[in-house]
């Protein structure tokens, strides 16, 4: 890697910074969609995402 | 008459299947909505960029057309989910919100802004971009860019409103603002 | 030189002692502890201050504040977008991205201070009721982080150097994470409106 693109101070604190916060946001993400699909399992017995719960 | 008309379509509307399961579905009407918001960033986020360019607010050194370019296919990719995903919202409850005064004066402002939007187009090309690394553009844009500013402020403000019932047609008596929603039952009691 | 690493690598060693203190306080549990003090300010806030009473009291001003806050949502999603996206190198090739950034960067400023004003107002109006939805929290932290990430982190490294000089795998990385965070802060927002 050239000097000029060298992983100085800044750098190094923007990818950590970048690593965390987006892993934090992915885990969150990921979450967030297994609760949903388990939600609409428990709704509908399985994955249905426009089924009208009224029409057996 | 278009009134009857308008309620009629959303009637046969509210009758569909598919209509009925939007409504019904467990996420699927709030997934609409959000999409339809959320898609606001996209669409009126590089209008507005285009806009604060014109008026020399943001960016002054970049060329105008290079914004207005480059922003142009996000800003019709946005746009075009908001209009499905509006349509579908309307499919969704469609007499409540045909029958909506926020709702019809919502659809006024749209139209009128792109409207806006196409004499501004038409202006741009004629300018032939003289001014384009001028840090503010020509009046006549500047004039269309605060309008347009005005009438998106104005739609997503009338959007906003659609959902809370204070002029609903069960909520109000005033003959004007029935005639106005479309509340034709109502309209023939008084 | 052990002082040589602590002059050179000031950002990435506070990095380090933040994220050490915030699991230190996760571990000890003080969030939970701070939590319950926190309903009586969230309780002041609709009840006895001006914003919370002209919030509860008139429904057309606090929707047309909501609708102001979707504005300004809408206008940081696009600089955000703008930049970033630049910053991928999707948008605006022709174009510097110091350009782009720094261009950006004070509407970005003046945009977020609007959004959160709008935002406290919106808040308050329903300040008993948020502070029990976990996706305000979410929303909250997501905004910190964001902030704290563009103001600390990223503008400050992208102004300090020509971008070229600067890794493009961290500059990839920075603008794939301000969407992100920006991203989940937005969704979060219209996730309160439904719960």
């Amino acid at each position: 890697m050239s000097d000029s693109k060298k992983i100085g101070d800044k750098e190094l604190a923007a990818i950590s910074v970048s690593v965390i916060i987006f892993g934090g946001l992915t885990f969150h993400w990921v979450a967030e969609m297994i609760s949903t699909v388990e939600l609409l399992e428990l709704a509908y017995g399985t994955v249905k995402l426009f089924n009208n719960p009224l029409v057996f | 008459m278009i009134n009857e008309l308008l309620l009629q379509f959303g009637q046969w509307m509210e009758a569909q299947q598919y209509s009925q399961m939007l409504v019904a579905g467990y996420y699927s009407y709030s997934w609409l909505e959000a999409t339809h918001v959320l898609t606001l960033m996209v669409s009126i986020g590089s209008l507005f960029i285009i806009d604060f360019r014109m008026l020399g607010w943001i960016l002054p050194n970049v060329g105008a057309s290079t914004i207005a370019d480059r922003l142009h296919k996000p800003m019709m990719i946005g746009f075009a989910v908001m209009f499905i995903t509006g349509f579908l919202l309307v499919y969704a409850k469609p007499v409540e919100t045909i029958q909506s005064l926020w709702f019809r004066i919502k659809m006024i402002l749209l139209v009128l802004a792109f409207i806006n939007a196409w004499v501004f187009n038409a202006k741009m090309k004629a300018a032939d971009g003289s001014w384009d690394n001028d840090s503010v553009a020509p009046r006549g844009l500047r004039t269309g860019a605060i309008l347009s500013l005005v009438l998106w402020c104005g739609v997503v403000t009338m959007g906003r409103y659609i959902p809370y019932d204070w002029v609903d047609c069960d909520k109000t008596q005033n003959p004007t603002i029935l005639w106005a929603s479309g509340c034709v039952d109502q309209l023939k009691v008084l | 030189m052990f002082s040589t690493i602590l002059s050179q690598y000031k950002a990435t060693l506070s990095v380090f002692v933040v994220l050490l203190v915030i699991v230190v306080l996760e571990f000890l549990q003080v969030r939970a502890a701070i939590y319950p003090s926190l309903l009586p300010a969230f309780e002041w806030l609709k009840n006895s201050t001006p914003l919370g009473y002209i919030g509860t009291t008139y429904g057309s001003i606090y929707a047309t504040v909501q609708a102001m806050h979707l504005l300004t949502m809408g206008t940081l999603g696009g600089l955000v977008l703008a930049t970033d996206l630049r910053l991928l190198g999707v948008m605006f090739r022709t174009t510097p991205s110091e350009v782009i950034s720094n261009g950006t960067h004070k509407a970005f400023k003046l945009t977020l201070i609007a959004a959160v004003l709008t935002g406290i107002f919106c808040a308050a109006g329903v300040a008993d009721k948020v502070y029990y939805m976990p996706v305000f929290w979410v929303k909250m932290l997501a905004l910190a982080a964001g902030a704290a990430f563009v103001f600390l982190i990223k503008q400050p490294l992208l102004s300090s150097k020509p971008h070229s000089e600067i890794n493009p795998w961290i500059i990839r990385g920075m603008a794939i994470t301000s969407i992100l965070v920006w991203f989940t802060v937005a969704a979060s927002g219209r996730w309160i409106g439904f719960s």
